[in-house]
């Protein structure tokens, strides 16, 4: 018997759209913090002032990388956040989905292909100072408490 | 922190509340012990996970999954399911995984909204309380793929291929999607071969070997299988998880077929379905099982680069096992035959 050359094989797999690549990049200041996003859209590069300034040793610094996910057509649903020590995950459908992570400051999420320009602008990206400020100062679930419409049993 | 989180974590039991983020309202669900009543542990593809839950329901059904086998291994992660009535969980069909970095996001409809931590191993999920009751999710779905997600960052690699034991030595079939191996999977499985998995097998390895895991997932067969099984008649296809129509059949319940949770890694097939008639077997060299599996794998991030090592290390070690490419024409009960007969005539030879 010889042997053989090989099986075929396909490429390695990327289901989870981890390895999109990201090749825009811009700094931006949300008060005293220094946000980086990195995107695959220019689209999803918020309208937030530019931070033109020099990375200085104490600034805080948080990285957003935002994928335009053109594989998922869903729409926004009731977003879910789920909280837990430093880690803070929402699902809004599978039309956005991302976590922050208080520890490696940083926001890492998907927005799919059915969200318009007006929709991210003026509904997500305040979402996402917001996490970020209290991501970067404060309590990982503060973000929730000065305007907590109460508690509810589940 | 507000008067309301104060109340919600100092006293009340409740694992949810509504928050209004930005004039968004969001349902919020925090994982904390106090809320997390209800927890177990148990062993599951080699590692070890400690479960917690606000639902007694659902920490009954851990003792209902098949997928629990004993192990001793000492990597471990925590799963964490708050189990919620009212939430929707939007009008996918089909589950949904995005990842990035360490983190993974799955929408798993009709059932909930599962996070995956890769760094400090942790899944976080809402589910409604009907899943406490749907076995099947739990064993074909949200199980495998936890360890398919995670299992790398504590020693397990989950590999796209079958698994069959034979007296405690592990045959593992893996091939290209459509070359056929759930049919082959089956035909051995009838012939005497006890089924270990049908489409991931998660291998580990203790201190002497390597250790080929299976959750006992459903077997998924295309429709068109049926012309292989007439016997599959007296089953219907369904919609998928993953949104094919197959049929998803319980192994147990196959008439014939055995099932085991464990074997041991000793052969590897490469199945090729061919259009010539003809079954044969094509030495395989170890460079070339090692491409395969990791050319065939989830790519892994660089925020986890031990569990790159591992798997490699893994399939480094598994790719030393004799190996074949098995290209076959014939009807699968007839490759099935043909592989049964070269196994056992290898394992006479080896007595």
């Amino acid at each position: 018997m010889r042997e053989s050359d090989g099986p075929n094989h396909v490429d390695p797999l990327d289901l989870l759209r981890r390895f999109v690549p990201t090749p825009l990049k811009a700094a931006y200041r949300i008060g005293a913090i220094r946000v980086v996003v990195e995107t695959n859209d220019f689209s999803l590069l918020p309208e937030l002032p530019l931070d033109v300034t020099v990375n200085g040793p104490h600034q805080q610094t948080l990285q957003w990388k935002l994928i335009r996910d053109k594989d998922s057509q869903g729409r926004l649903e009731e977003p879910m956040l789920l909280t837990s020590g430093g880690l803070a995950v929402v699902g809004m459908g599978t039309g956005c989905l991302f976590g922050l992570d208080q520890e490696r400051q940083e926001l890492l999420g998907f927005i799919g292909a059915a969200i318009d320009a007006r929709t991210y602008h003026e509904f997500l990206v305040p979402f996402f100072c917001r996490m970020t400020n209290e991501g970067v100062y404060g309590d990982p679930h503060s973000y929730l408490s000065e305007e907590s419409t109460g508690a509810s049993d589940a | 922190m507000s008067i309301g989180c104060h109340l919600f974590f100092e006293g009340i039991p409740g694992a949810v509340f509504r928050a209004r983020v930005e004039n968004i309202v969001t349902a919020t669900f925090s994982f904390a012990r106090q809320t997390l009543l209800f927890r177990t542990d148990f062993h599951l593809a080699g590692t070890r996970c400690f479960f917690s839950t606000n639902s007694q329901d659902l920490l009954q059904a851990t003792k209902r999954w098949r997928a629990v086998t004993k192990s001793a291994s000492t990597h471990s992660f925590e799963m964490e399911i708050i189990t919620e009535p009212v939430v929707r969980f939007g009008d996918e069909r089909s589950a949904h995984f995005r990842g990035l970095h360490h983190l993974v996001f799955a929408v798993l409809p009709p059932h909930g909204f599962v996070s995956f931590d890769l760094l400090r191993r942790r899944v976080r999920g809402v589910l409604t309380p009907a899943a406490a009751d749907d076995d099947v999710f739990w064993n074909s779905l949200l199980l495998p793929i936890t360890i398919g997600i995670l299992g790398t960052t504590m020693g397990v690699a989950p590999l796209h291929c079958a698994c069959l034991d034979r007296d405690g030595s592990a045959l593992l079939v893996a091939g290209q999607s459509g070359a056929g191996k759930s049919t082959l999977t089956l035909a051995l499985a009838q012939r005497g071969f006890a089924l270990v998995s049908d489409d991931w097998t998660y291998i580990s390895r203790d201190r002497l070997s390597l250790i080929a895991h299976g959750l006992l997932a459903p077997i998924k067969l295309l429709p068109d299988t049926i012309r292989f099984f007439p016997e599959l008649r007296d089953f219907a296809p369904i919609r998928t998880l993953n949104g094919e129509l197959a049929f998803e059949i319980d192994p147990q319940t196959m008439p014939g077929v055995t099932v085991k949770s464990i074997s041991y890694p000793r052969w590897i097939f490469l199945l090729e379905r061919t259009a010539a008639p003809g079954c044969h077997f094509i030495p395989c060299r170890p460079e070339c099982v090692r491409e395969f599996f990791e050319r065939s794998a989830e790519r892994l991030p660089r925020e986890v680069p031990d569990a790159q090592m591992t798997r490699s290390s893994i399939i480094q070690e598994l790719s030393e096992q004799p190996s074949w490419i098995v290209r076959s024409g014939e009807h699968p009960r007839n490759t099935a035959a043909t592989i049964s007969d070269f196994v056992l005539g290898a394992s006479y030879a080896r007595v």
